[in-house]
């Protein structure tokens, strides 16, 4: 947060000297297609390298990209764009207006991961080469708001190799190339290892630090990524692991920079399962009660003062405090083991069932030890966790696949909204109208459901905070998934850097200073 | 030597008959305690103290639920609240106190180590008791059949030694964690344990034994057995094992220090024991993460437990290499 306001005008001051950044994540974008993988680590990394119409600025707010200017069309019938002239892809070829059409239609493809974008969107229209007509179905004031991730593609290159469309489970040529408009080309890749990139000459725009040449590199062990930065070999690390937060801060040479994620941590259940994968008679998840004797069982406040070293905040909502439409109509559900007892007994399941418990081990702060805990206080209120963790690359797929039961999930809206998880987490998964596409356990509710269109096309404030009220409410009530905490964001960097860190922990290289 | 007559006098009667003998043979203790294994191993401080602790670590492992404290694989007995406790100091939160602390879950890392300690040595000992068994048979019947069978379970073995062992581990677990439905996999995880190490370790025992069996089969008492019509089989598991037996013991040893070794590198990998259940490995995998942040004790002392029995092992198995080897007597 600090540097958000050290910041520098640059504008006119580009590459003094180069420099070189060396930086670690935990988790390596699983593909270099923007249209497969809609997650923060593929779309930090490919923010640098694609470009959308627009983007966020350093106080997240949205600015002219490819897209020079844009108004709504009379009557909120859709949303007209007018085209930066003389941008260049990396492979040289010009940006047009057919490149925003084609990129339209590969985002918003079944193949696509990134479909809900767009949903409510009825047609694009060309209207000459610098303009692009959006037409919703009803009026949508936030869409604005929620293309910043959707990234231009140029429809030649994709053609030439085959990657028309995204492929998500098999992959093509576009999950290990890239070919895009942004500050940054990706001169290597090895997924796993290793990604570089280097600054691009023929970007169009100007804001760019002193950063030519970048080395990515994914470390899984935190332990092993913090030695790295502290002996040098790193310049920047994300995260920090909570409990060597205080003896980086404390080092010679490196900071740490640290704030809130708008990531909400949550856990998700198998809604419309007809029964569970770890076998045993039907779904008891489908049973409210049941869900409530879990988010009792579980003790939140425990959970953040040990394994999260005091520094997280516990959740009510899907999304966080500070963030448009966060609605106060809820509390956190307290910690009430015998509450949960009595419920599963009530339920018919006092003496407990199996279940899988699936969580990931390399995609949130800690994500392994919050589960173990979670895992054991389950146990404690007589139920029958069948604990799992894996890394993420193996995750999506079988959360996909529907291989799961009970799951781990932590979700950042990229709009800065309430309507983003609704859109993606509680509506009822339909391909067609793109909604409910990460919503895995597929969760149904008719008014969730009626609602969400409203809330998108509602102008008025207090009217739509009116109705994201009494969604929260009812999803609260059916308990459609435990929120447990507002994820910390802690990132350990060379000492004398100039870094931005967004509240959706996405990297932007151009925005880094680098010393001398 | 004059006294000699005098102790054959305090014999029995002689009677002409062989068996009478056995009388004047000393106990069995005796017997014993006068090999000359058992006067190297008198002989040797080291082999003692390794066998004193290993000995020492065994009974931990089996007696754990009296000596431990609390029972770590038990969800109901513990609370995260305790979670990083220093030795010796008492809880902030809770006030209870751990006196080797406790790991970020709250548990006891004495009663962990001694719970880990049992998974360890069961699947070292259980690996090295199917990687023996594997790789004798199959030593034993290329040595003795020679041919076909020879250059198949041979070459095979010569393929396998050509990947590290760990990765074949690593694929036998991978391939079983696809096979095996989720609702087994918590309780199968320890024998798939034991069968990637055993299977990726067996190639020493056949190759040993194949080498030995080549020697002995030519030898005149096997060329007798097999004369008067003895089975193959017979022959082979009569008369040539037990003579090919002391190079194996030697490796069993040593295997059983590195099984111990492999197990906890797969739990430290994170594809061994299940995180509830926590061996050796996971522990020292968990401890890992604190190792910069000042909680020492999460890694320290199971680090330690791994390194004095794996050392131990080893030693004792060096020292048995050396007690047999009839050209360092």
């Amino acid at each position: 947060m600090r540097s958000i306001l050290t910041v520098a005008i640059l504008a006119a001051a580009l590459p003094a000297g180069a420099a070189e950044l060396r930086f670690a994540t935990t988790s390596d974008p699983n593909t270099l297609d923007p249209n497969a993988g809609n997650s923060a680590p593929v779309f930090s990394l490919l923010g640098n390298v694609y470009e959308g119409l627009v983007r966020r600025g350093r106080g997240m707010e949205i600015e002219p990209a490819l897209a020079t200017a844009w108004e709504p069309i009379d009557g909120g019938a859709g949303w007209r764009f007018t085209l930066r002239e003389g941008v260049k892809f990396h492979g040289g070829e010009d940006f047009t207006a057919e490149d925003v059409l084609f990129s339209y239609e590969r985002a918003s493809s079944e193949q696509s991961d990134t479909s809900s974008w767009f949903a409510g969107v009825d047609r694009v229209e060309i209207v000459d080469p610098t303009t692009v007509e959006f037409y919703t179905e009803t009026p949508n004031p936030i869409f604005v708001d929620g293309i910043a991730n959707w990234m231009m593609m140029d429809q030649g290159w994709a053609e030439t190799n085959g990657a028309e469309r995204p492929n998500i489970e098999q992959g093509n040529f576009a999950t290990l190339n890239a070919n895009g408009t942004g500050p940054y080309r990706i001169t290597e890749r090895q997924p796993g290892l290793k990604t570089e990139l280097e600054a691009f000459d023929g970007w169009w725009g100007e804001d760019r630090g002193n950063v030519t040449s970048v080395v990515y590199t994914p470390v899984q062990n935190s332990a092993t990524a913090v030695a790295a930065l502290l002996s040098g070999e790193l310049d920047l690390i994300e995260p920090v692991p909570l409990q060597d937060v205080r003896r980086v801060a404390d080092a010679d040479g490196v900071d740490t920079i640290q704030g809130i994620e708008a990531r909400v941590i949550m856990l998700g259940f198998p809604h419309d399962a007809d029964a569970l994968i770890a076998g045993g008679e039907g779904n008891p998840f489908a049973d409210v009660r049941v869900r409530q004797a879990v988010a009792k069982a579980i003790n939140v406040p425990a959970i953040l003062q040990t394994v999260m070293r005091g520094s997280a905040e516990q959740a009510t909502q899907l999304i966080g405090p500070g963030l448009r439409g966060f609605s106060e109509a809820v509390g956190p559900t307290e910690y009430d083991p015998e509450g949960a007892k009595a419920l599963l007994a009530e339920a018919g399941y006092g003496d407990g069932f199996a279940f899988s418990f699936k969580c990931t081990n390399d995609r949130y702060l800690n994500d392994e030890a919050v589960c173990t805990a979670i895992n054991t206080m389950l146990a404690q209120v007589g139920l029958k966790p069948l604990f799992e963790t894996m890394p993420v690359a193996n995750y999506w797929p079988a959360l996909r696949a529907e291989d799961h039961d009970m799951y781990l999930l932590g979700w950042s809206p990229g709009t800065f909204d309430a309507e983003h998880p609704i859109r993606f987490l509680l509506a009822t998964p339909d391909e067609e109208a793109k909604l409910g596409s990460w919503n895995f356990g597929g969760y149904s509710n008719a008014r969730v459901d009626e609602l969400l269109p409203q809330i998108q096309a509602e102008i008025d404030e207090t009217a739509r905070q009116a109705m994201i009220d009494e969604l929260v409410q009812i999803t609260s009530d059916e308990m459609a998934y435990v929120p447990l905490y507002i994820q910390p964001l802690v990132w350990g960097v060379k000492a004398g850097m100039e870094v931005v860190q967004r509240p959706d922990n996405f990297l932007v290289l151009r925005w880094i200073e680098m010393p001398e | 030597m004059s006294d000699l007559p005098d102790a054959a006098r305090q014999g029995p009667k002689p009677t002409g008959r062989l068996e009478e003998a056995e009388v004047v043979a000393p106990s069995r203790w005796k017997t014993i305690w006068d090999a000359d294994i058992s006067y190297s191993f008198r002989q040797s401080p080291v082999a003692m103290g390794a066998a004193f602790v290993t000995l020492v670590m065994v009974l931990a492992a089996v007696f754990a639920p009296l000596v431990a404290t609390t029972n770590p694989f038990d969800p109901s007995s513990l609370n995260l609240m305790n979670g990083f406790s220093a030795p010796g100091v008492p809880n902030a939160f809770t006030g209870e106190t751990f006196f080797l602390g406790t790991d970020d879950q709250g548990r006891d890392v004495w009663s962990t180590i001694l719970y880990g300690l049992r998974i360890s040595l069961f699947v070292g000992a259980m690996a090295v008791a199917f990687a023996m068994i594997l790789g004798i048979t199959l030593g034993l019947l290329a040595g003795y059949l020679g041919g076909w069978t020879e250059t198949i379970i041979m070459r095979v073995a010569d393929v396998q030694l050509t990947f590290p062992s760990i990765l074949v581990a690593l694929l036998i677990f991978g391939v079983a964690r696809g096979v095996i439905p989720i609702e087994y996999r918590d309780q199968m995880a320890i024998w798939v344990l034991i069968i990637a190490i055993g299977l990726s370790d067996w190639v020493q025992f056949a190759r040993v034994v194949r080498g030995a069996t080549l020697v002995e089969k030519n030898k005149e008492y096997v060329q007798a057995a097999r004369l008067i019509g003895r089975k193959p089989g017979a022959i082979m598991l009569r008369h040539i094992l037990p003579n090919v037996l002391s190079p194996v013991l030697v490796i069993a040893t040593i295997s059983l220090a590195l099984a111990i070794i492999a197990e906890a590198t797969l739990s430290f990998l994170g594809v061994g024991a299940p995180p509830t259940q926590p061996s050796l490995g996971t522990l020292i995998r968990i401890g890992q993460d604190f190792l910069f942040s000042g909680e020492w004790w999460i890694l320290f002392f199971p680090a330690c437990t791994l390194l004095a029995l794996a050392l131990s092992v080893n030693l004792l198995g060096d020292w048995l290499r050396d007690a047999l080897n009839p050209r360092l007597r």
